[in-house]
């Protein structure tokens, strides 16, 4: 069984100060499935990404990554062990071109040397070639045509955006690909998109998926097994049918026995839950 | 307004200044950069399809741009000449006017058909036109005795400089205000290794090598202590350090090292102290012999193609992964980290790739001169390289030359010039300076007021135009970006909003 697990977190904690925002949390990822982490806002998702990516670091825990531990290496070395990401709030390099996001996302696989860059061997010449071709081949593949490969990507529509911080993402050559919230902000058309493009990129690359989402419909319809979180802790974990009738989960989403009088997007995440 | 006549504008008023301060020949040189920049100018405000749309538009432009040229020309022997002693033959200065005329005219326009030509020819077209110019520049010089070519030669020097701050402001977003250490420690490693300081006499082809290597080698060792740091207190940083090479280059005259105890090197006169180390040794070329102060024209070669191949290996770095990293981790370098780059890496690449570019200008120079003097590197020198690369267009190597070229040649061409001409003006006999402004004559004003003038050129720019005035695209777009109607922007933020606070 364990050898089947890409990722292996045991025992995480994140404290802030006085704020644990995660809270002895254990956590496995199936090599080639798609994972999804929930829990309402503030409930420490994002930490929990952010120290798998090596932006912060654990208080306590381990991390094991494709047999190696992970934590506390820096992020450029997450990275290249094979971890790609994306973030909540986009955070695409505004004043580079499409085509360039996507190139400094395959940095760490290319090998030019800096005497190689100066004397401009063949090698990289060639290095660069494939690289601008793979480049052009990802935007495509995430929808983004030809035509959008030398707009800024600030001048990218919010929808493209968030394809190209995949397609950037993706240039790393992840073993597995964290997407912070890929859907959100987007209308029911660009979501059904964006989900059959993660399910392409587990289906068709191999490359093992784990989202965050608040979207219930995207979770439940996408996810092979879902974590959910509340308050740093982890309260529930399983399958999409178990996910969905867990008591603590759907009193997390409305609180303490006040089911019908959920507000706002506890409410509508909570129906979706029940969808 | 008219693009034509915006572009005979800039050329003419470019132009009439020169000629308004130099003597009768030199409307030749005023009329060659007033055409030049005409016809640049129009070229790209308006680009044309058809050779002859272009030719009428470069005639145009040019032909304004030298009217000014003449305006100047007879302005200045009426009011100035009289009073400075020059000729007053009206006729005489204006055909020299039309002579800058037609040179601006014909100027403007090749450079204006060129730019008809499709699109990788007129790039090339318009580059060989620059260098040609350049090229038969000392001819020039020569032919009609203006004898620039001392200052010709510091300028570029200080252009090539200002392309390597460039790779560490420009590319890598890194505000280094102690670039200047860089030139001090190449010139002090070639005043080390080829002079008789030592009694080492490396021949400069070696020398020039070395001195790039050493000053990269300070480029990483001063670069590490700040690369925890970011904005305002990196520039600190470096300040500090611009400051403490000249200091340590003034102390180190009596250099002792004891480790544990024991004297290791005792009471070594490194660097001269603060008369500097002179002489230093000058290039050797079979067939020219060693090069002589008392002959540019080697020299200006010399810089020019070490200009030629940095220039060269700066675009390959810009275009490499190593570029892309720089601007990346510029742009928003959590995310660079995030996507595999090696910030730490980066950064220090950039900071001694900038370097080398400078120990390459520091060994010119020192031998150049040949002598070194610590005051030569203070803080002044590093500000006025960061403002050839702002004026011009940081991360733009075109804007940076430009800038680089307006700004050392006002320094050291233009200021100096003007101030001559007010000199003689104001203790010619025919003026009386009330006694209340005899304080001028104290004034000499290219030196007094030459920072001042800077200071306003820098305020006016950021106000006017920040990005420079050869911006690259993305500094454009960076700083105008509340100009472009993007729809979709707007909804980004209402979207992100939401989520400011975390990673
Ligand atoms: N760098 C930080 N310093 C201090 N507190 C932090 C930091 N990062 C996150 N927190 C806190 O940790 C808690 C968890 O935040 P986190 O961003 O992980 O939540 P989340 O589950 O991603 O929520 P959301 O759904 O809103 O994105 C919050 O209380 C947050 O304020
Ligand atoms: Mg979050």
């Amino acid at each position: 069984m364990s050898e089947n697990l890409l990722l292996k977190a045991t025992g995480i904690v994140k404290q802030f100060g006085g704020l644990t925002a995660v809270n002895n949390v254990d956590f496995n990822i199936p090599r080639g499935s798609i994972t999804s982490l929930i829990g309402p806002n503030g409930a420490g998702k994002t930490t929990f990404f952010n120290m798998i990516t090596g932006l912060y670091v654990p208080t306590s825990g381990t991390i094991v990554f494709d047999g190696e531990e992970i934590q506390g290496l820096k992020p450029d070395a997450v990275t290249t062990r094979g971890i790609g990401r994306t973030f909540q709030n986009i955070r695409l390099f505004a004043h580079m071109t499409a085509l360039e996001n996507v190139l400094v996302g395959q940095h760490c696989r290319l090998h030019a040397s800096l005497l190689g860059i100066l004397a401009l061997t063949k090698k990289v010449r060639e290095e660069e070639a494939a690289a601008h071709k793979r480049a052009q081949e990802l935007l495509e593949y995430v929808g983004l045509g030809r035509s959008r490969a030398n707009e800024l990507s600030k001048n990218l529509p919010y929808g493209d955006q968030r394809r190209l911080e995949i397609a950037r993402a993706l240039a790393t050559n992840p073993k597995l690909l964290l997407l912070d919230e890929p859907t959100a902000g987007m209308n029911p058309q660009e979501t059904d998109d964006l989900t059959r493009l993660m399910r392409k990129v587990r289906d068709e690359l191999g490359i093992t998926v784990l989202l965050i989402e608040h979207d219930m419909k995207v979770v439940m319809g996408i996810s092979e097994h879902i974590t959910v979180l509340d308050h740093g802790a982890k309260i529930a974990e399983g399958s999409p049918e178990e996910i969905r009738n867990n008591e603590q989960v759907i009193e997390a989403y409305l609180g303490r026995g006040a089911a019908a009088h959920g507000k706002g997007g506890r409410q509508t995440a909570a129906t979706g839950l029940r969808t | 307004m008219n693009p034509r006549i915006r572009a005979g504008l800039a050329g003419g008023i470019f132009g009439a200044l020169i000629t308004l301060i130099s003597v009768d020949q030199v409307v030749y040189l005023a009329g060659m950069l007033a055409g030049t920049t005409a016809g640049m100018m129009v070229a790209y405000m308006e680009p044309q399809k058809k050779w002859l749309d272009g030719l009428r538009q470069g005639i145009q432009a040019g032909l304004l741009g030298g009217l000014f040229i003449v305006i100047a020309k007879l302005l200045r022997a009426i009011l100035i000449n009289p009073l400075i002693g020059d000729s007053t033959d009206l006729g005489g200065q204006f055909m020299l006017g039309l002579n800058g005329l037609v040179i601006a005219t014909i100027i403007s326009a090749i450079f204006a058909v060129i730019a008809t030509l499709p699109r990788p020819q007129d790039l090339i077209g318009r580059y060989a036109m620059v260098a040609i110019l350049t090229l038969i520049y000392p001819w020039i010089d020569q032919y009609f005795q203006y004898r620039f070519m001392g200052e010709v030669i510091p300028v570029l020097v200080f252009v090539l400089m200002a392309l390597g701050l460039n790779i560490v402001v420009g590319y890598a977003g890194l505000l280094d205000l102690g670039y200047a250490a860089f030139f001090a420690i190449g010139a002090y490693a070639t005043a080390m290794v080829a002079s008789p300081h030592f009694g080492i006499s490396l021949s400069f082809w070696l020398v020039i090598w070395i001195a790039a290597a050493v000053a990269a080698i300070f480029g990483v060792i001063l670069g590490a202590p700040t690369l925890p740091l970011r904005g305002d207190y990196l520039a600190i940083v470096t300040l500090g350090f611009g400051e403490i090479v000249p200091i340590a280059a003034t102390n180190l005259d009596t250099f002792s090292l004891s480790i544990l105890g024991f004297k290791v090197i005792d009471n070594i006169n490194l660097t001269g102290g603060p008369k500097g180390i002179n002489p230093i040794n000058r290039p050797y070329l079979p067939g020219i012999g060693a090069f002589q102060s008392s002959q540019p024209i080697p020299w200006y070669y010399l810089i020019l193609i070490i200009m030629i191949f940095s220039i060269f290996f700066i675009l390959r770095l810009r275009n490499s992964r190593l570029g892309r990293a720089w601007t990346a981790m510029r742009e928003d370098e959590l995310a660079a980290e995030a996507m595999g780059i090696n910030i730490v890496k980066t950064k220090l690449l950039a900071f001694s790739m900038g370097a080398t570019f400078s120990g390459f200008a520091g060994a010119f120079y020192g031998s150049y001169i040949s002598a070194i003097f610590p005051e030569s590197f203070r803080f002044e020198v590093s500000v006025m390289l960061l403002c050839m690369v702002i004026l011009g267009g940081m991360g733009n190597i075109p804007g940076v030359i430009l800038g680089g070229l307006l700004i050392q040649f006002a320094d050291r061409l233009f200021l100096p010039q003007l101030s001559n001409m007010m000199q003689s003006i104001i203790s010619s006999p025919q003026v009386q300076l009330p006694s209340s402004l005899s304080f001028l004559h104290e004034l000499s004003f290219a030196s007094d007021f030459r920072l001042l003038l800077f200071g306003i050129t820098l305020v006016v720019m950021m106000l006017l135009r920040p990005e420079g005035l050869i911006p690259s695209e993305r500094q454009r777009m960076e700083l105008h970006a509340d100009e472009e109607p993007v729809v979709e922007q707007q909804q980004t933020e209402v979207y992100t909003a939401r989520n400011q606070e975390t990673v």
